[in-house]
């Protein structure tokens, strides 16, 4: 579903992202791991298009989009959420889900009717409002919605795109221990058939979660595997889990 | 995001009573004063489009009025065409110069983009001036005005004409904010919220910009259509960026991203103009201490002030929440409106 094929990026001397290589298949979670600065986001942002790589192949859906701008890449089914809330703060909740229910549905060019009134966004913004639970605060605007109702409206977002893969950025940054197990909850109840590549740093969530995981570290992929191995790798405690197999 | 409210709709009724009123009672001065509020009206609206709902705060949109007066005039006094088919050329024209300032200065923003707008607007201003078919300083005169004696109108009337100008001013409030409620516009506010995120949803943003710079500016060549008959004549004037500056003002006096807002704006600059230039020629000191009372008081122009002292009547009117309401109404169908 996504591939990318050495991906390379360099920002002057520093190498942020060297040769990595991954390969989802339709329907996996794939959790990413690696201490900050090991160039998760900029993976990121080289999979959605917000940053060009210097050398290396982006593969949708069989389709090579490393060309392709942001917009480009959306519209075939690659979504995102950010670690730091990327939202429509001025606007409600609903508003905020059927604006990307609008553009999903294709209405977000006409000028002939009023876009979130159709049966389609309706449809889409009540299903992704229940899917990210934030059916009770619908009315409400963003700026008066507490931080961790705004990191489920950050995914709800990107899920009204009703993309083919997912990419949450530390969708739990920020929240306490509770909210992140309702995390969780959530992400399991999401389609089997979306395919979700996932930045996190809660590791209970992580293993919970991820069907495999992988390690960078330095811009380099050093783990490629199940949980279970993951859990049993020297070199990932060396690197990564000590803190998490001490706590 | 444009929402409809009790207040707006009060305002706009008290302001379409005052405004057939004044046109129908007023003497020669005053109905000319009616008819110049209008077609000032109509031009701030179509800034506030794009500034107040895009962002995109323009100073070539006296430029775009008088490209589309200028338009008119040529195709009227040069070319001989039909008033009518020169109204809907002058229209289209200007509509299609600005979709392309609109596709250019969208890749910018904040200061750029004024900037960007200005030189685009000084351009127009030094191509009218300079070029002799637009007839240099001296500008075009006998510009003529629509006949619309065939619906028993004659706008050779003033009082006709400027019950027609509120018109055409009604026509373009209800297509403004048709459109900002509609998907381009809501597409519009969202870029101005966070032009990112809406790019990452898949929104082509600098089509989206274009677009409703191109619509905005068809309603600025409108405006000039209009004053190029209602003074039948033109002038470089009219495309000078102080005009722009001007309409910039009126809609922050009004209220910036209120469409209602300009037009009160509107109201307040003419009569200000009017009423204080009688007794002194610095009109525009007076007019400058009262923008600076506007937005040193922290309201959003005199609708702004408005809307904080009237909170309850510029709540949405019910029927705008429509996927709120639709969902607790299928929701209550099902029984499970407290499970949400």
């Amino acid at each position: 579903m996504l591939e990318t094929r050495n991906l390379s990026k360099s920002f002057g001397a520093i190498n942020v992202t060297r040769d990595v290589s991954l390969k989802l298949e339709r329907g996996e979670r794939r959790v990413i791991l690696g201490p900050n600065g090991a160039g998760k986001t900029t993976l990121f942002n080289q999979l959605v298009g917000e940053i060009r790589p210097d050398k290396g192949r982006v593969v949708l859906a069989g389709e090579d989009v490393t060309a392709l701008p942001v917009q480009g890449r959306a519209k075939l089914g690659l979504s995102r959420s950010y670690q730091k809330n990327t939202l429509f703060d001025g606007l409600t909740v609903e508003e905020n889900l059927g604006l990307a229910a609008s553009v999903t549905h294709g209405h977000w060019h006409n000028i002939r009717y009023d876009s979130l009134t159709r049966r389609d966004v309706r449809d889409t913004v009540r299903e992704v409002a229940e899917q990210v639970r934030v059916m009770p605060y619908l009315h409400a605007q963003v700026s008066d919605v507490s931080y961790g109702v705004r990191r489920q409206l950050e995914v709800g977002v990107a899920l009204a795109t009703r993309p083919l893969v997912l990419l949450m950025d530390e969708p739990t940054s920020g929240v306490g221990p509770e909210m992140s197990a309702g995390f969780h909850d959530l992400l399991n109840d999401l389609p089997r058939d979306l395919t979700l590549l996932i930045i996190e740093h809660d590791m209970d969530l992580a293993f919970a979660v991820a069907d495999t995981i992988t390690v960078l570290n330095y811009g380099e992929v050093v783990f490629d595997g199940s949980p279970e191995d993951a859990r049993d790798s020297k070199l990932l405690k060396d690197i990564y889990l000590g803190a998490w197999e001490d706590a | 995001m444009f929402r409809h409210t009790s207040l707006r709709f009060w305002t706009l009724g008290l302001i379409a009573a005052l405004a057939i009123w004044r046109a129908l009672t007023a003497e020669y001065f005053g109905v000319e004063t009616v008819t110049e509020i209008a077609i000032l009206a109509i031009l701030v609206i179509a800034l506030d489009m794009v500034a107040g709902f895009g962002g995109m705060v323009s100073l070539c949109h006296g430029a775009l009025m008088g490209a589309g007066a200028y338009a008119y005039a040529m195709l009227t006094v040069k070319a001989g065409l039909a008033p009518p088919m020169a109204f809907a050329g002058a229209v289209a024209v200007t509509g299609a110069a600005s979709w392309l300032i609109g596709a250019v200065c969208g890749r910018s923003h904040g200061i750029y983009f004024i900037m960007a707008t200005l030189a685009f607007g000084q351009m127009a201003y030094s191509l009218v001036f300079e070029q002799p078919i637009f007839g240099g300083d001296d500008g075009i005169s006998g510009v003529p005005r629509i006949d619309l004696t065939i619906i028993g109108l004659d706008l050779n009337d003033g009082r006709t004409f400027a019950f027609v100008s509120l018109a055409v001013l009604g026509a373009v409030y209800w297509f403004a904010t048709h459109v900002l409620q509609a998907g381009l516009g809501r597409s519009l506010t969202g870029i101005m919220h966070n032009e990112q995120r809406m790019r990452a949803l898949g929104v082509n943003v600098w089509r989206i910009k274009a677009d409703m710079f191109g619509l905005s500016g068809m309603i600025a060549a409108a405006a000039g259509a209009l004053a190029a008959q209602h003074v039948m004549f033109v002038s470089p004037g009219l495309l000078n960026w102080t005009v722009s500056g001007e309409a910039l003002v009126v809609v922050i006096l009004g209220g910036l991203g209120t469409i209602i807002g300009p037009v009160i704006g509107a109201i307040v600059f003419v009569l200000l103009k009017h009423e204080v230039s009688a007794h002194t020629d610095y009109w525009h000191l007076v007019v400058g201490l009262i923008l600076i009372a506007v937005v040193m008081s922290r309201a959003n122009g005199i609708f702004g002030w408005l809307e904080q002292r009237l909170s309850r009547l510029a709540r949405p009117v019910p029927a705008r929440d429509v996927i709120a309401n639709q969902v607790r109404k299928d929701l209550a169908a099902k029984g499970s409106l407290e499970d949400a």
